[in-house]
């Protein structure tokens, strides 16, 4: 054994993460649990009066008039009758009526319906998730109480500061530390897995990307190059080295809270294009949040270790969201893979988002980049075709606008 | 003994987060219910009045079906008008009726604001003590010169 380059350090899980920090962050997520438990109760109370209320609209036409107790106030009544019975005033929102027949008003309503059943379908994904978590946090505080250690072995120099680097920097998710265990163990059996993983994964986002594909087709030339060049250069490295280990430990430990689900993204093999991907982002108003929250967070890969146990379910919120639009769906299929097929899935988000940007016309132009000495490369390429592309606004916007509408 | 008094201290400020602020924070839900009804019984007698002003006899409304869905409405009649009376009764009125009964309650509603302020302003006030005692527990310590009262 070469002890002069392999160096450990025994840590117990306890000291790392105290018992209490694991309970309040437990704590916490139940909280959450139980507020999107809430949300999920009225909406089906709104679902449930819009389905009584469809019944009702299609009744009421049957008879020329109905005899009701007309209300006048909250407090009174009087006796009267409903006329024109098959005319609705109908609120469409902003203080905006229609008149519509009964027909028409039940078309409305079912499209309401719809739009309220998309929003339970993505809150009972958000209430699964959060679960997840809540399971993982009860699991280590009882492992943090049993006493388990962690081990860590580095092969070379530089991953030993590194990973003490990151040792440091520790937050309350013990869901990591979990991961450093296993992970520790098994690299090696990872390597192969996440190689076929990437397979499966690339196809499934193939399967997806189609009906997109039509307008990105000129980047993806450009950006499958660079990006696939970046992935060999990648993997190469992470199979060489124990890189691949600090990669996850430092990912690991710069986790934060809240984005746990959707927003939280890290691929350890593609840090930097998951970097582009965010400034492009940046361009969009409504993303500029979750791109600052990327950056600070350095793509913090939580999943790679639940993602070992929870893929089923990562798995599912993505086929599951496909439909709700292409930025969530990049930042889910961005989380599906987790720990794998990072390459592949940035290409598309990569170009999903680029042709994005180039329409929104709102390239910031700052590119920060403190990536590993692998991803300098791509990074330089992708830079200037980013500016050469900034550089001709009309052109390629025009383009890109037309072939969207 | 600090930490005799430091125990007091916690002691009394848990009592005012946990007892007395609850109960503040639920008089004064009471009374804004209160006082929701009775503008609910001014604007009924304000348009009873209105009725009577122009004489009406009948008259055409909106109906909200729910999901605000609104449909017409005809009422025949306006003489007679049905006012809720609690208990889940509804007791049929002429206007002037109606007009009468509206101001009864309206008397009782009062007496019962009058007798939520009173309650919430005895918990603010026992807040106050409270915050007081703590104040005089800590300052003792801290301290030496006796605070001189400004008149």
């Amino acid at each position: 054994m070469g002890k002069s380059q392999v160096k450990g350090t025994v840590t117990s899980l306890s000291s790392m993460f105290p018992a209490e920090e694991v309970q309040k962050a437990a704590k916490m997520v139940e909280d959450k649990l139980s507020d999107k438990q809430n949300e999920m109760n009225q909406l089906k109370e709104f679902i449930a009066n819009n389905t009584s209320l469809i019944n009702l609209v299609q009744k009421l036409p049957d008879e020329l008039h109905h005899d009701i107790m007309v209300p006048f106030g909250k407090a009174a009544f009087f006796p009267g009758r409903l006329i024109h019975t098959n005319e609705f005033l109908v609120l469409l929102g902003e203080s905006y009526y229609t008149e519509r027949t009964a027909k028409q008003t039940v078309e409305i309503l079912k499209r309401r319906g719809k739009s309220l059943e998309s929003k339970v379908n993505t809150l009972k994904a958000v209430m699964q998730d959060l679960k997840a978590e809540a399971s993982f946090f009860d699991s280590t505080a009882s492992e943090a109480a049993e006493g388990l250690v962690e081990i860590r072995e580095y092969e070379e120099d530089n991953s030993t500061e590194r990973a003490s680097q990151s040792g440091s920097l520790e937050l309350e998710t013990p869901s990591v530390a979990e991961a450093d265990n296993k992970m520790g163990a098994s690299e090696d059996d990872e390597y192969a897995r996440i190689m076929s993983r990437l397979e499966e994964l690339e196809k499934e986002e193939l399967a997806a990307e189609d009906n997109e594909e039509n307008l990105e087709d000129e980047d993806e030339d450009a950006n499958a190059v660079e990006s696939d060049g970046n992935e060999d250069e990648l993997i190469k490295a992470a199979e060489g080295d124990g890189d691949e280990d600090e990669w996850t430990k430092a990912a690991f430990h710069r986790k934060k809270d809240e984005c746990y689900s959707y927003l939280d993204h890290g691929q350890r093999y593609s840090e930097s294009q998951s970097r582009k991907q965010l400034q492009q982002f940046n361009g969009k108003e409504p993303i500029e949040e979750m791109s600052n929250k990327y950056k600070h967070q350095d793509l913090t890969n939580q999943f790679a270790s639940t993602g070992l146990t929870e893929e089923p379910v990562t798995k599912g919120n993505y086929e599951g969201e496909i439909s709700h639009g292409r930025i969530i769906q990049q930042d889910t299929k961005s989380l599906s893979p987790s720990i794998n097929a990072s390459a592949p899935f940035e290409k598309k988000s990569v170009q999903a988002s680029k042709s994005e940007f180039d329409s929104s016309k709102a390239f910031t132009g700052s590119i920060v980049e403190h990536t590993q000495n692998l991803d300098k490369s791509s990074v330089g390429t992708n830079m200037t075709s980013l500016q050469s592309s900034g550089s001709q606004p009309s052109k390629p916007v025009s383009r890109f606008k037309m072939q969207r509408k | 003994m600090d930490s005799l008094r430091q125990e007091k201290v916690q002691k009394f400020e848990e009592f005012v987060d946990r007892r007395l602020k609850p109960d503040l924070v639920h008089a004064i839900a009471e009374r804004d219910k209160i006082f929701d009804q009775q503008k609910i019984f001014s604007d009924l007698r304000k348009n009873i009045e209105n009725l009577e002003k122009n004489s009406v006899t009948s008259l055409r409304t909106l109906v909200n079906l729910g999901s605000e869905v609104y449909m017409q409405a005809e009422v025949p009649d306006t003489q007679h008008i049905f006012v809720d009376v609690g208990l889940g009764f509804h007791v049929e009125f002429t206007w002037s009726e109606a007009l009468k009964f509206i101001s009864l309650r309206k008397e009782k509603l009062e007496r019962q604001i009058e007798e939520y302020t009173r309650l919430i302003a005895s918990i603010k006030a026992q807040i106050k003590l409270v915050c007081e005692g703590i104040r005089e527990l800590l300052q003792i310590p801290e301290e030496k010169t006796v605070e001189g009262r400004v008149f």
